[in-house]
């Protein structure tokens, strides 16, 4: 199953932009999911809400695709695929600093269990909606 | 890559008709996901190559079978959390978490060099075990 991606960007402040992710995503299109983010900065976007309601599969390169991101919103480059191992240790050293404009909403079962069991809700704060990450994301 | 669904998919049915619970097939679908990746990522380094995937039930294990034809490699002896002193592979995939992710999707991984070459890595789970928080 391919995965598909929807983006929306909503006004505010700061201006978050949500991005729905659909189906499987694995080491065939999470660079998809990076582009996207990176063009969302380019473009203004200060918040981000991975709406994760529709995914069903997220392998490991979805999980850098999602450090990737908070990397990215945070205006720093992020690591670089090439570095493999090295950008693991990375992102393990970076489980410290939870991103407070970047936030997933919606994880079905076996992904939040993922994300837990891989440290990387520490990384992020999971929201039951979209529309609560949004909030959040905005400090309403 | 491309393959990689098929092989998800191939490891839910299997499961299935094995009468294994959603929760034995996700944690088996994200280990063998993994394994492949390290396999694509660590072994044939991007490049193509073959890789074969067999599953069976025994004694009420599930036993799944990841074959490759690429230089032996055992990952289940790679020392823990010790990133630095990896080399860096060729990009592919991303990055895969490896073994440590792999002992917790699963009972047992065991590693044997094949004797024509390449390398057979099982991945073993219980059927009936409900959950396995570590």
């Amino acid at each position: 199953m391919a995965m598909t991606i929807d983006v929306e960007h909503l006004g505010g402040n700061p201006p978050v932009t949500v991005v729905a992710l659909a189906g499987e995503l694995d080491a065939s299109n999470y660079e998809q999911v990076i582009d996207v983010v990176r063009t969302a900065y380019a473009e203004g976007s200060r918040g981000l809400v991975m709406d994760l309601s529709e995914l069903t599969f997220m392998a490991s390169s979805g999980l850098f695709a999602m450090h990737s991101a908070v990397r990215i919103m945070r205006g720093e480059t992020p690591p670089d695929p090439e570095e493999g191992w090295g950008a693991l240790h990375q992102m393990a050293q970076d489980q410290d600093a939870q991103a407070s404009n970047v936030r997933l909403a919606a994880a079905q079962e076996p992904i939040a269990r993922v994300l837990d069991r891989t440290g990387m809700l520490r990384l992020f704060a999971l929201d039951a909606t979209r529309a609560d990450a949004v909030a959040a994301v905005q400090g309403a | 890559m491309d393959h990689l669904a098929e092989v998800r998919q191939f490891v839910r049915e299997t499961v299935a008709d094995f009468g294994g619970s959603k929760r034995v097939s996700d944690d088996l679908v994200q280990a063998c996901d993994e394994a492949i990746c390290n396999v694509m990522l660590h072994g044939y380094r991007g490049k193509p190559g073959d890789i074969d995937v067999e599953a069976q039930l025994r004694d009420r294990r599930i036993e799944i079978r990841i074959l490759d034809r690429t230089p032996t490699f055992d990952p289940t002896t790679a020392p823990k959390r010790d990133a630095d002193t990896l080399p860096a592979p060729t990009r592919i995939g991303g990055m895969g978490l490896g073994i440590e992710l792999l002992r917790t999707l699963t009972d047992e991984v065991h590693h044997s060099a094949r004797p024509d070459g390449g390398n057979e890595l099982t991945l073993v789970r219980s059927i009936d075990s409900p959950t396995q928080e570590e």
